[in-house]
């Protein structure tokens, strides 16, 4: 069943448009990967879905319009992104921060058993539970924003550039943890990255996104075999 | 000793009272990156209803109560019609806002209640003196040592100090003080976690606007009129203490507070040729600067570092 | 967007529109003294004083964007120099017009230092608390032996009244005013000639107070103000001196406001903290207040917002009397206790914010362009094109927008 579609999405900030009219979908239990130089429209796509910005064209969850929904609204529905940069609350302890990505949530009992589940899942975390999350290294943070998004018990989960500025055994735990909940648990995600090997392994669809539109799209093995997409786009 | 001790309850109770406009202006700051320069005159304004409540024979407590109402409606109100649309286009923007509504206010003050003090017979007012939230006859002190503690002076330490500790129980044990607290930190991650900011910036501005409210109901209690210009020197003195406690550390604002007010309240006695009652502002301003040059986070805020 | 008329930069219209304006206002200036009276040239005296301290504080808020809310400390400094000077020491009043500058800027280059550290609401923060340690600075005992304390000057150990101008003949009472031989007041005893005297000190203020920003303005100095105000780091990092412009303004700012304080301590004769309102934080508001309706980073801004505070202020101010509001906006005003000239401009202040944040002088630009639109000259072109000087034209053009 269809998760996320979008059609004719655009966005911009201002008077520039960046998003010139996107196509796309996340299948439930996809794992979609969208691929893109700086400047591509990645970030913008993502604040998008989230609500961040004002949006034209369409886009649907579970078959429900939002569109013009809030931002509270579309993490209500079931959408949690682990945004640009970590995006942690810098001020807040590790705990805080994971309090605050289960907002939304109105059962006490199981938030505490999730805090627990996440704490295990990145035992650095756990060790610095009470810390300032401002203190934390930038893989931590990461670890944390993505354990925040978690919180809430996303249907899908967008993660932007989760590797930028990390050191690449970080990134491969991050990834591994990722492809592990899809695995296992069949969440849904939607990742940007520019960052192409690593994505391309586990992605179950990937998206090439160039100066706000869809240029390509279908799966990894069939991307890897054209070989102008590959030496333009995917560098190998 | 007895007279240091003396100046030194006198100027906690003053500093309760910068305290509160601290706080005030802390909450805002914190949760909208705003300095509300119109604080002061929105306490005003809530303690002029205080006034007008008790003309209509309510006693002061619950005139107090519903005077902090009137400050959260006008404060939540402000955020919503005048910052929020104006925030979108500049910080110097809302700082003209805020100037304006601080003119506005004062004028509006004078416009419904004329420009003399109340209570004042002449105007035909019920009550003698302004409504003290404790009891306020001359009698009404101990006297341990020969030194006057009245009953007035501690009792509003004493609010001071209990208001300060159910903010902290707000902020750090509600989930609604989690989102002013996130909403604070970061914004946008507040709304990526399903946090209505919106809603969170109203309340913000309102609870701040309450505070005040209490603040200026405690300032014409102690000075026994409410009038024009009740609030003017304390918005300063409030503004001084923020900047003390670091703008960002609510219990930075009511350290800040009562430390200036016993500053100033000892530096006045203790040296009436130099500070006297002329240049007790002179205080203020020389703690203001001194603190903006040397650590201009104050003394519990946190230091930001600028990324261009 | 279209316009009805075209008109090429330094053309020939051009410089007719420049040339009409200007004479419109050397009208208005020059009929005031003359035609008008008493009260008129009261106000326009207001107006006047008014006008030249919002000009100078336009040049560190507006231009530089340095917030300051303390600029009636430097008026301040203006009026007790004129008091001290001429009442203590009997300096001629003409003297203290430099020394008040002079002092007023040195003062204003010491608070551009610590300027430099503090932003935004920071430095609001301290100028205000200057603006309102300024006048309990005038009634400290310590400072009395100087400053008269509350009561002000002249006192009883003074020399002379300060509008005593000791030139000319008699002690104490000045009684003509002479330049090379002409007399244009008459005898200055007579309080009409006495006003017109006044109004034209005010004027010439207020017209070098013009003159001085202008020049700033469009000099250099004038870019890197607006560098600093847009982006500071990138300012300094295209080589803006950042603490020698900051000083430097602030120090002319400074010294400009204290300017129209001279005239307003010969105008009334005494300083005193109670009596020159315009030296406490209400008359520093009012200076923000007049310069940001106008316009706060263009030229004419404040002397447009000056002259409408005055009228404004001037009309209503009869108002808390209800019988002398008009009939039809009584119900408006009356249940008012005060004159709501202060709410007005608070009010509009506010407004002004959503819909015209560059004020009057800012709307006036946004929609004179619909009327009259100036082509400015092609690059490389040198003098007026006379023949083609006026073109009418109602064809929509992107190009060749003016501001």
């Amino acid at each position: 069943m269809t998760l996320l579609k979008a059609t004719g999405l655009s966005a911009g900030y201002g008077p520039v448009t960046v998003l010139q009219g996107l196509d796309l979908e996340v299948q439930q239990g996809e794992f979609v990967v969208m691929l893109g130089a700086n400047g591509a429209g990645k970030t913008t796509t993502m604040r998008a879905i989230s609500g961040l910005l004002s949006r034209q064209g369409h886009i649907e969850f579970e078959g429900v319009d939002i569109t013009k929904a809030s931002p509270d609204a579309i993490v209500r529905a079931g959408i949690a992104q682990v945004p640009q940069g970590r995006g942690t609350f810098p001020e807040l302890s590790v705990e805080d921060n994971l309090h605050t990505g289960a907002f939304v949530r109105a059962d006490a009992e199981g938030v505490r058993d999730d805090i627990a589940r996440w704490l295990a899942v990145f035992p650095r975390l756990a060790e610095r539970r009470h810390q300032r999350a401002g203190s934390l290294s930038g893989g931590e943070q990461q670890m944390l924003a993505i354990a925040r998004a978690l919180m809430s018990r996303p249907k899908l989960l967008l993660c932007d550039e989760p590797s930028l500025g990390l050191a690449p055994l970080i990134t491969q735990e991050l990834f591994s943890v990722l492809e592990g909940l899809h695995r296992d648990e069949g969440l849904s995600v939607l990742l940007v990255e520019q960052n192409a090997n690593l994505a391309m392994h586990i992605a179950s669809r990937v998206y090439l996104l160039e100066t706000g539109r869809i240029v390509a799209s279908g799966s990894a093995a069939e991307l890897s075999a054209d070989d102008s997409i590959r030496k333009a786009y995917l560098g190998f | 000793m007895a007279l240091f001790f003396q100046r030194l309850v006198d100027g906690l109770s003053y500093g309760s009272v910068y305290a509160l406009i601290a706080l005030g202006l802390v909450i805002v700051y914190r949760g909208t990156g705003h300095l509300n320069f119109a604080q002061g005159e929105m306490a005003l304004f809530c303690a002029y209803f205080v006034y007008q409540f008790g003309e209509w024979g309510i006693p002061i407590w619950p005139a107090m109560l519903l005077g902090m109402g009137v400050g959260f409606l006008l404060g939540s109100a402000t955020e919503v019609t005048l910052i929020r649309p104006i925030a979108r286009r500049s910080p110097f923007a809302v700082f003209i806002v805020t100037i304006g509504l601080f003119t506005f206010l004062n004028w509006l003050d004078g416009a419904i209640w004329g420009n003399q003090q109340l209570p004042n017979s002449g105007v035909g007012s019920e009550q003698l003196t302004y409504p003290s939230l404790f009891p306020n006859d001359p009698q009404d002190q101990w006297l341990p040592f020969g030194v006057s503690i009245r009953y007035e002076r501690v009792g509003i330490l004493v609010l001071v100090l209990v208001l300060t500790g159910l903010l902290f129980l707000l902020f750090n044990k509600t989930k609604f003080g989690l989102s002013m607290r996130a909403v604070a930190s970061n914004s946008e991650s507040a709304k990526l976690s399903g946090i209505r900011t919106n809603r969170v910036l109203m309340m913000s501005w309102g609870l701040a606007a309450a505070i005040g409210a209490l603040g200026g109901v405690v300032q014409a209690g102690l000075n026994g009129n409410v009038n024009l210009g009740l609030m003017f020197t304390v918005f300063i003195y409030g503004s001084a203490a923020a900047t003390l406690g670091g703008f960002d550390s609510p219990g930075g604002a009511v350290i800040g507070g009562l430390l200036i007010g016993v500053i100033e309240n000892l530096a006045s006695g203790y040296a009436p040729q130099w500070v006297g009652q002329e240049m007790k502002l002179g205080v203020a301003f020389i703690v203001i600067l001194a603190v903006l040059l040397v650590k201009p986070s104050g003394l519990f805020g946190t230091a930001k570092v600028e990324r261009v | 967007m279209k316009s009805l008329v075209s008109i090429r930069e330094g053309g020939l219209a051009s410089w007719a529109f420049r040339l009409g304006a200007a004479a419109l206002v050397a009208g208005l200036v020059l009929w005031i003294p003359t035609s008008a009276g008493g009260g008129l040239i009261s106000t326009a005296i207001e107006a006047l004083t008014l006008m030249s301290a919002a000009m100078a504080l336009n040049l560190i808020l507006g231009y530089t964007g340095q917030i300051s809310i303390g600029h009636s400390a430097f008026l301040g400094i203006g009026a007790y120099t004129t008091g001290i000077f001429v009442s203590r020491w009997g300096f001629s009043p003409w003297l203290t017009f430099p020394i008040a500058f002079a002092i007023a800027f040195v003062v204003g280059v010491i608070v551009s230092f610590p300027a430099s550290r503090i932003k935004g609401v920071y430095l609001a923060l301290v100028t205000l608390s200057l603006g309102l340690v300024f006048p309990q600075l005038l009634t400290w005992k310590k400072l009395s032996w100087l400053t008269g304390g509350g009561a002000g000057l002249p006192n009883k150990d003074s020399q002379l009244q300060t509008t005593g101008f000791n030139i000319g003949r008699k002690e104490g009472q000045m009684l003509h005013f002479e330049i090379f031989g002409w007399n244009p007041f008459g005898d200055l005893r007579r309080p009409d000639n006495k006003a017109a005297f006044w109004y034209w000190i005010a004027a010439g203020v207020a017209v070098i107070v013009y003159l001085v920003c202008r020049g700033v303005v469009k000099s250099r100095i004038g870019r890197s103000m607006i560098a600093i105000r847009d982006n500071e780091t990138a300012a300094a990092v295209m080589g803006v001196n950042l603490v020698r412009t900051k000083a430097f303004v602030f120090g002319l700012s400074a010294g400009l406001c204290a300017l129209p304080g001279c005239v307003v301590a010969i105008k009334i004769g005494s300083v005193s903290p109670e009596g020159i309102t315009s030296l406490t934080v209400k008359g520093a508001i009012t200076f923000l207040i007049v310069m940001v309706i106008g316009g706060a980073g263009s030229l004419w801004g404040p002397i447009v917002g000056a002259a409408l505070y005055v009228f404004v202020t001037e009309k209503t101010g009869e108002w808390a009397n209800d019988d002398a509001i008009p009939a039809l906006i009584r119900p408006l005003f009356a249940w008012a206790k005060v004159p709501p000239g202060d709410g007005i401009f608070a009010i509009l202040l506010i407004l002004l914010m959503f819909v015209a944040p560059r004020g009057i002088v800012g709307l006036w630009n946004q929609y004179s362009s619909r009327i009259v639109r100036v082509l400015p000259r092609p690059a490389g072109a040198v003098g007026p094109a006379p023949m083609a000087a006026v073109a009418v034209s109602t064809i929509t053009d992107s190009e060749g927008e003016h501001e």
